[in-house]
């Protein structure tokens, strides 16, 4: 799979497409067209530079000649991995995801507390007769702020009536962001790891919470014969058959911010405006820059996990800003790192943030 | 230079919650995860960068288990020349025992050396004594708490050593001697999966600990494990976050600490 996956930058015309489209062009020192060039030649560059790329995939989409610039920013960083010599926030995430399965090092035993807030059990997913995984991932299994989204989830698909069970502490790090990183062997590792539970297990079907997972799990995993979906697209179907209703009312306007591994890169863009739009009162805003062309909010490829060196505007303050030009309340989005980097200047600004399951948990 | 480095696969213990069992016979680590105790990581570093300077041979070597040989792969990945396993079957805590088996594993297997690294102390036992204890054994020269090497002549280095109250100490070390590592006197490199699947063809020579443990008895036994006793002070809020806030906030007021 990988290997199909390999970059074309021979192929390359220079046209600039791809940093036309680039969320950090312009504004920081990365360059993605020069980045192809210099592969082309060969030509030495500036360590810190490929890590600024955000894995938001806008380049891949848009070039002409597929060249797949976002993967051409993944060999450069996994010549670093290979070497040694990569940031020391990253090295830490990559290490914590080799001893504990996730890059946050938290103990794998304590993967499944989310499950603490619950009024009712979930089951292993081999106890289950769907064999429906809810893969719940790692910033969902424990950041404070994401641990409400499985039990949110958890509630709307018992409400939808959904049979459905975990892996708990067999589940590891999908990988996705490991990958980007440029960590192939450890990318690989996860993998094995995770297909070898969904095997055990007679795995038939996986919900996952965060787009990043689905992305991998679907594209990257190669050809595992289990269907694979983001939650909003089995709730989204569950409001249209009636299976939930939400009864009650959320007046309020909200903005839909498209995470770009669900939007722009996975084509889910409708699934989470129609739960939305389902809600009683509730006022739906687009952004000017929405699906397709969505800001990105700068969490994915590595980025949740160190700081770059240069100090600009971040694409989470611009998208409130926008936001809040657009009037909105509240921006709602389906993504646990767009939850995370939004929230902090949407506070800032006396905005509110919620990952859709919020939303819809206070109205079911 | 030859550099033998010693490195230990310990137990990931900080974001634990250990359990007894055995009415404290000892600790349930079967669901812990293990990895590189984090001194003798900073010790390999420093060793490598040494003979990619000056030259010659990192050897690392390893106490435990046959899992312990993922340590001597890491090790060779990160620039390490040789990986010797000393395989034990149970754990060995006491430091004087691991010393003086150290000691015997040398001297019967004549293996060459310069200098001897091990880091300060292990994640797990946390004795710090390791080194010292060999440098005593051996009759070598020692040094404690290395934060820097300044320089490696023929017959002696230059180390500083780290002391209280923001002072280092500088000091000349006839070789060959026993340096323990402190942390933070590097930062060592990333030592990928792929780097450390090559590793794995380097071969990693294995020798029965049984062979090397004469003289090298321990001193100590340990009796129970137990948890440290709960003590009083902390105070729990609860209620809603703003509550909570608001509790808090009286809290420090009252206190005075914040006005």
């Amino acid at each position: 799979m990988l290997e199909q996956l390999a970059t074309r930058v021979t192929t390359c015309i220079q046209c600039g497409r791809c940093t036309g489209s680039c969320p950090e062009s312009g504004k920081t020192p990365f360059n993605v067209r020069m980045l192809v060039r210099k592969k082309q030649f060969r030509s030495v560059i500036d360590e810190a530079v490929p890590w600024y790329c955000t894995s938001c995939g806008a380049c891949t989409i848009r070039c002409p000649r597929d060249v797949k610039p976002s993967e051409v920013i993944i060999e450069l960083r996994s010549k670093m991995v290979e070497d040694g010599d990569i940031p020391v926030a990253l090295q830490k995430a990559l290490e914590n995801t080799f001893v504990q399965k996730n890059p946050w090092g938290k103990s794998r035993n304590k993967r499944a507390a989310w499950m603490e807030k619950l009024d009712f059990e979930i089951p292993h997913v081999s106890e289950t007769e769907s064999k429906r995984l809810l893969f719940v991932c790692c910033i969902q299994a424990y950041d404070p702020r994401c641990m409400v989204i499985p039990a949110n989830v958890a509630k709307i698909l018992k409400a939808g009536g959904m049979e459905f069970g975990i892996l708990g502490e067999e589940e590891a790090c999908c990988g996705n962001e490991i990958r980007r990183i440029g960590e192939s062997g450890l990318f690989e590792e996860l993998q094995e790891e995770n297909l070898a539970a969904f095997k055990e297990h007679g795995v038939k079907e996986i919900v996952t919470l965060s787009p990043h997972c689905m992305n991998v799990l679907k594209k990257e995993y190669g050809d595992t014969g289990i269907k694979i979906s983001h939650y909003t697209e089995i709730v989204a179907e569950m409001i249209a058959n009636g299976a939930i209703t939400p009864r009650g009312s959320y007046g309020k306007k909200v903005i839909y911010h498209d995470p770009c591994f669900l939007g722009k890169q996975n084509g889910i863009f409708d699934e989470p405006r129609a739960i939305l739009t389902s809600v009683k009162d509730l006022e739906l805003l687009e952004f000017s820059r929405s699906r397709e062309v969505s800001l990105c909010c700068e969490g994915g490829g590595g980025r949740m996990f160190f700081e770059v060196e240069a100090t600009y505007q971040r694409n989470a303050e611009v998208r409130i800003l926008d936001a809040a030009e657009k009037e909105a309340e509240v921006i709602a989005t389906a993504c646990p790192f767009c939850v995370m980097t939004l929230e902090d200047p949407a506070t800032e600004k006396g905005l509110v943030v919620r990952e859709i399951s919020e939303i819809l948990t206070e109205v079911l | 230079m030859n550099i033998l480095v010693f490195t230990k696969r310990v137990a990931a213990t900080q974001e634990e919650e250990l359990r007894i069992l055995d009415e404290g016979k000892t600790v349930d680590l079967s669901k812990v995860p293990f990895k590189v105790n984090d001194w003798d990581n900073y010790a390999i570093e420093e060793a490598v960068r040494i003979v990619e300077k000056s030259g010659g041979a990192v050897t690392a070597v390893s106490i435990g288990d046959a899992e312990s040989d993922e340590v001597l792969r890491r090790a060779i990945a990160m620039g390490a020349k040789d990986g010797l396993l000393i395989e034990t079957g149970d754990a060995l805590h006491d430091p004087a025992a691991r010393s003086g088996m150290i000691r015997n594993f040398i001297q019967k297997e004549n293996v060459p050396f310069d200098v001897i690294f091990t880091g300060v102390q292990s994640e797990d036992d946390q004795f710090g004594c390791v080194g010292g204890i060999l440098a005593a054994i051996l009759k070598l020269p020692y040094s404690s708490m290395v934060v820097g090497i300044d320089s490696v002549e023929a017959g002696h280095m230059v180390v500083r050593r780290e002391l209280e109250g923001g002072l280092q100490e500088r000091v000349k070390i006839s070789t060959p001697c026993v340096l323990s590592i402190q942390s933070g006197i590097n930062e060592p490199r990333y030592v990928s999966i792929m780097g450390i699947r090559k590793a794995s063809k380097v071969e990693r020579k294995v020798f029965k600990a049984g062979g090397y443990s004469e003289g090298a008895d321990a001193k100590i036994e340990v009796v129970k494990w137990t948890y440290p006793p709960k003590k009083g002070g902390a105070m729990m809020l609860s209620g809603e976050l703003d509550d909570m806030c608001g509790q808090l906030l009286g809290i420090l007021k009252e206190k005075g600490v914040y006005q």
